[in-house]
């Protein structure tokens, strides 16, 4: 779905709220409540705030003794039928991924906010940096399949907290929201829209006689059925490649089907999980792909470009991955050349050029804390139209 | 469209109670219908060294919601001054306290040296500075009206001390 | 008092059957403590539907798969951490962790302490045979001084941990101890540790001898249980809170029992007190517009 231009600047009253509590309404708004946690910077403030929120609306808030005991924690929540969130930041991302690979391997919805750092390990916590770009992807060790969300603005991250639970839980998959320190600790004013008696997505849940259920047997939408402990069930979950009855096996067909049909789970839900916006792409002679704050810069930047008659676009993916390919090249087919700047030292250039093989596409990397700036962009977007023109 | 973008920063030290000042506008800003948007400086120490809170204000969403050139720049501390000269623009308004950040480096600027810190001492704290500045940012910048900056002041004092 | 079930007790109704045979060696000691768990379970009646089993990796993480309930077969060294969502998240059901010694203390040694620190409702029975078995027999934090693993060949040369010390130092609110050759014993205990409302950790001695016992040259199954029963002596002989590594003769039974808040309940009761106040000055503020 290409959410397009913005919409008109909303009514008031708004509010001034900062990413990570905008982060934490949404997951409220959303049907969250279970939230495990270990305090990290810069996400800290979405724990803060569930702390209090959630004994409020009958929830659970814990803090555990680590990174990997909270991802495993939210997991076990989620087995028990509860929608459960977790926060964290670059290293504990790190320390969360074999749990993450468990939860795509599984199929236990789950959400996960992970507010980008650099690195190498510790890197610099209260500067923004967009490192994990790729390990959201291809974190956890073997073939799996995962979302990861991307969100831009405060009032994004708030309803693509929501739209990730609405994805988590009917196609039973982690999902993961990445965003970066930038967004995540300024505040904007924002409209929050009333989310009360708005249905949100439902986890499909077991029906029909027990003798008869197969855990990971699934219709033609590929996503088994879960059963809620207590529903007489009575089912066993397990981390090595299963059967459709749940139980481990080794038969090379039973992991071929099992597995095959998991890999390819979310082919037959693109509409509903793809996002992007493009701006200004219909006559664009260099397009830029951005996420986050490096995308707010290319927003500005679009204005510098425009009083300066050079023709810029913008794609943002916002569903990152899996990656709205057909409508990247539908938005690159005019550009002559294509500018991604990221906060990293090369990690969505490498898939936009993948995407567009044989496409000219530039990067600007960064990975010193500074934010790129909209003056940069533009300047980037002018030398390479005029290289491109000659 | 986007023409109307003004960005102002309270700059000093730690402990100034910046980010509060910059609150306090952000939210009379805000209840006049301008979107905002409000850098929360949040390093280890939060006490002492350079500290400063950005505001972008815009009629629309803002788009880069980073400062990229200053129209106002409030001074509370001479260490805010070094990182914040480049950013200004041509013609842009500075408030200078006169007390903490007395030399300033030359530029085609609307200076204003203010004995801010000292009012604050003479009305019984220094602590008060802050409230100082953003009275006089408001009557000099006039980004907003002295009432909805009133409002917002009073909407964020402990009762004790709105009386 | 030792209540003699066992001759109504059919433990093939606890089972899943079509999973049978199992894959643990001849001699192992984790059936026996399966069956124990299973005992216990039937004794105190508990509905299958509202019964979880958490465990991790490992041979003792492979019993879940046999249980006839809500089994969840987790990450190496973590069930415990998944244990603890899901019964906050449902505290309707009876959660059971089942680990061993590799899972619980060295891996998961952190989750181990905290979940005896944070005193969340849940029976962790943590089967110790000295040594990592479905890895193919390398040293683990329990394995006993001098004895020759696939990782020590020269004799193991670091202490070993007392489980049960570690337990109730870290503040668990229930720790006991049986061997495998006291049937009925082990399963009051773990019934005692199900029925306790807190966190109850229960170290089941196991024996491994099909890798550990061969490589020690322990002897037979049997043997190497009778020598675990000689060096045992019941708790009231001495206070087990005297050590932190493991003495040469160990105390069983109910090691540890005391009356703490348990977590969930009191997580649940400050948040509905909270709520209480909200409403309360909700309605006031209403009583003044």
């Amino acid at each position: 779905m290409n959410v397009g231009q913005p919409a008109s600047a909303p009514k008031l009253p708004w509010r001034l709220i900062s990413g990570n509590h905008a982060c934490a309404l949404g997951a409220v708004a959303a049907g969250c409540r279970f939230f495990a946690g270990y305090p990290i910077t810069p996400s800290s403030e979405i724990a803060e705030r569930l702390s209090r929120l959630l004994p409020l609306v009958d929830g659970v808030f814990v803090q555990m003794e680590d990174e990997i005991a909270s991802i495993a924690a939210v997991i076990g929540a989620s087995m028990g039928g509860v929608k459960a969130l977790t926060a964290t930041s670059g290293p504990g991302f790190s320390l969360k991924q074999e749990n993450i690979g468990y939860a795509a391997g599984a199929e236990i919805p789950c959400v996960i906010v992970n507010v980008m750092r650099g690195g190498p390990s510790t890197g610099m916590p209260t500067r923004p940096a967009q490192g994990e770009i790729m390990q959201s992807r291809w974190g956890s060790h073997g073939d799996y399949p995962i979302i990861v969300l991307a969100p831009a603005s405060v009032r994004e991250i708030h309803d693509e907290n929501m739209r990730a639970f609405d994805l988590a839980e009917p196609l039973r998959t982690p999902v993961v929201i990445l965003y970066d320190q930038d967004i995540a600790q300024r505040t904007e004013t924002v409209e929050l829209g009333d989310a009360n008696g708005v249905a949100r997505a439902q986890r499909k849940w077991a029906s029909g006689p027990p003798a008869a259920y197969q855990p990971y047997a699934t219709g033609e939408d590929g996503i088994p059925a879960m059963s809620r402990p207590g529903a007489g069930y009575r089912v066993h979950t397990t981390g090595l490649n299963h059967a459709e009855n749940g139980f481990p096996t080794q038969s090379p067909q039973a992991v071929e089907r099992n597995l095959g049909r998991l890999l390819t789970k979310f082919e037959r839900h693109r509409d509903l999980i793809d996002s992007w916006q493009t701006l200004g792409c219909d006559d664009a002679e260099v397009l830029i792909v951005a996420i986050g704050i490096s995308a707010r810069a290319a927003l500005r930047a679009l204005e510098i470009c425009r009083a300066r008659s050079l023709r810029a676009g913008l794609f943002r993916p916002i569903t990152l991955w899996p990656f709205p390919e057909n409508a990247l090249r539908e938005a690159a087919s005019q550009a002559n050349a294509v500018l991604v700047p990221e906060m990293n030292a090369g990690q969505l250039s490498l898939e936009v050029g993948r995407i567009l093989g044989g496409k000219r596409v530039e990067a600007i990397h960064r990975f010193n804390g500074e934010p790129i700036t909209p003056a940069e962009i533009a300047q980037r977007v002018e030398t390479l139209a005029r290289e491109m023109n000659q | 469209m986007r023409g109307s973008r003004l960005e102002i920063r309270i700059g000093g030290t730690g402990g100034q109670g910046l980010i509060l000042c910059a609150k306090m506008l952000a939210d009379a800003l805000c209840a006049t219908g301008k979107r905002v948007a409000q850098s929360q400086t949040y390093e280890p120490t939060s006490r002492g060294g350079f500290c400063n809170s950005d505001l972008v204000v815009s009629d629309d969403e803002v788009d880069f919601p980073l400062a990229t050139a200053l129209d106002c720049l409030v001074l509370l501390d001479r260490l805010a001054v070094k990182p914040s000269w480049p950013l200004l623009k041509p013609g842009a308004l500075v408030i200078a306290d006169t007390r903490l950040c007395p030399e300033l480096p030359e530029g085609e600027l609307r200076v204003h040296p203010l004995p801010l810190s000292r009012t604050a001492i003479e009305l019984g704290s220094e602590r008060v500075a802050n409230m100082v500045a953003l009275g006089a940012l408001a009557a000099l910048a006039a980004v907003c009206t002295r009432d909805a900056i009133e409002r917002a002041v009073r909407a964020e004092t402990p009762k004790a001390f709105s009386s | 008092m030792i209540v003699d079930s066992a001759s109504a007790f059919d433990v093939r109704t606890y089972l899943r059957q079509e999973m049978m045979p199992h894959f643990l060696c001849p001699g192992c000691g984790h059936g026996i403590a399966l069956r124990a768990l299973l005992w216990a379970v039937y004794e105190l009646g508990l509905d299958k539907d509202k019964l979880a089993v958490v465990s991790g990796i490992g041979c003792a993480g492979r019993l879940s798969a046999y249980i006839d309930a809500n089994t969840f077969h987790v990450t190496h060294g973590r069930p415990l951490a998944y244990a603890t969502g899901l019964a906050l998240a449902r505290p309707d059901l009876h959660v059971v962790v089942i680990t061993g010694d590799g899972d619980c203390l060295a891996i998961g040694g952190n989750h181990l302490i905290h979940a005896c620190r944070r005193n969340l409702k849940l029976t962790c029975l943590m089967l110790n045979n000295e040594v990592y078995g479905m890895t193919g027999g390398q040293v683990s934090p329990t394995t006993s001084e001098t004895r020759l693993t696939t990782t020590t060949p020269l004799g193991n040369s670091e202490p070993n941990f007392d489980a049960c010390t570690l337990a109730a130092a870290a503040g668990a609110s229930f720790v006991g101890r049986e061997v495998t050759h006291h049937v009925p014993k082990l399963k009051q205990l773990i019934r005692a540790g199900l029925e306790h409302p807190g966190f109850a950790f229960i170290e089941v001695l196991s024996d491994c001898t099909e890798i550990f016992g061969r490589k020690n040259e322990l002897g037979s199954s049997a043997e190497m249980v009778l020598r675990q029963k000689s060096e045992l002596r019941p708790s009231a002989y001495r206070d087990t809170v005297d050590s932190p590594f493991r003495s040469s003769d160990l105390p069983t039974g109910i090691l540890t029992k005391t009356e703490r808040p348990e977590y969930g309940a009191a997580y649940r009761t400050a948040a509905a007190a909270q709520r209480a106040r909200l409403a309360a000055s909700t309605d006031q503020n209403k009583g003044r517009t």
